[in-house]
């Protein structure tokens, strides 16, 4: 049924789907998100052919980072400094349901996340996050 | 100063990119190409704007941070670059035919400083390396002079368009 509705509202982000946390440990997480229908880059990415950017997998991956971050909930998200690497293996399409695996490591260049993107179709991509760290608030 | 090129002087300018990308608003982020050295190098802007989608649900109390381009649309914009220089001597807007590009992987990206509207930003893009239709391109993305973006190695792969195309299967949608 096609319905005519209200495009998804985008707050400084490319992706509207919102990230759920499923699993949140200290060093290891799971997130999940669907990608909507009404996706905003969709229509863009591309005409009559709507296929997922690689580039909103990894703004997944960050905004799941965000979430989930070491210390993360006690003040400001922490800051992208850079993506080490991302790798992408698979297409994602709307109504894809991404699971993504977070693992964190604090290391000499700062807090680095390292984020496994699947679908049921398999693996569609990995990534490697730099963030600034942040100091975690006394209780 | 290749920012201050007017359209006309320009190498490739929004008709002429909208004929060798595929893709179509909101996700056009290059705008204009002010230099090419097909095969070697290209320099492209993209100028943001506080207009643009990804700032739609902003409410009255965003600060000017929240107005930050969006660090992965960094990437988009500056791929997309790369995208019209791999793609210069044989161009396809399509994605449903020909050979199309597809994004393989990046690494090396740091970011420097934010990209808030307003800004115009300047790609430079150098191709490292081609392996047949494996090509690999090098940059950065500067405004007005500073660098915001540094790309170490980003690879851009050219596949027939049947690649793309989602894999039948009697699973559930």
């Amino acid at each position: 049924m096609t319905t005519v509705a209200p495009v998804a509202e985008l707050r400084g982000s490319p992706v509207a789907a919102p990230v759920e946390v499923v699993e949140a440990g200290r060093q290891r997480s799971v997130t999940r998100c669907t990608v909507r229908a009404d996706e905003p880059v969709l229509p863009g990415h591309y005409p009559g052919f709507p296929i997922f950017p690689g580039v909103c997998l990894v703004e997944c991956a960050h905004q799941s980072a965000r979430l989930t971050a070491p210390g993360g909930s006690a003040g400001a998200p922490p800051e992208l400094l850079g993506v080490e690497s991302a790798r992408f293996t698979g297409p994602v399409y709307p109504g894809d349901v991404l699971t993504i695996e977070l693992d964190w490591r604090t290391g000499e260049r700062g807090l680095r996340c390292r984020a496994k993107l699947r679908t049921g179709q398999g693996q569609v991509a990995q990534v490697r996050l730099r963030y600034r760290e942040t100091e975690e608030k006394p209780a | 100063m290749t920012t201050t090129a007017p359209a006309d002087t320009a190498v490739a300018a929004s008709a002429a990119i909208r004929a060798r990308l595929p893709h179509r608003y909101p996700m056009l982020l290059v705008d204009r190409v002010t230099e090419l050295v097909p095969g070697v190098r290209l320099t492209a802007l993209k100028a943001v704007t506080s207009n643009e989608p990804w700032y739609s649900g902003l409410g009255p109390d965003a600060a000017e941070e929240d107005f930050r381009y969006p660090q992965t649309l960094l990437i988009e914009s500056w791929c997309q670059a790369a995208g019209v220089l791999a793609t210069w001597d044989d161009p396809n807007p399509e994605v449903l035919n020909g050979k199309v590009m597809l994004f393989g992987g990046i690494s090396g990206v740091e970011y420097h400083r934010p990209v808030l509207p307003g800004d115009v930003l300047e790609h430079r893009i150098e191709l490292s390396r081609a392996l047949g239709d494996t090509l690999i391109f090098e940059g950065v993305g500067t405004v007005g002079g500073n660098t915001v973006l540094t790309v170490e190695r980003a690879v851009l792969t050219l596949r027939p368009a049947g690649t793309l195309r989602p894999v039948p299967s009697g699973a559930e949608n």
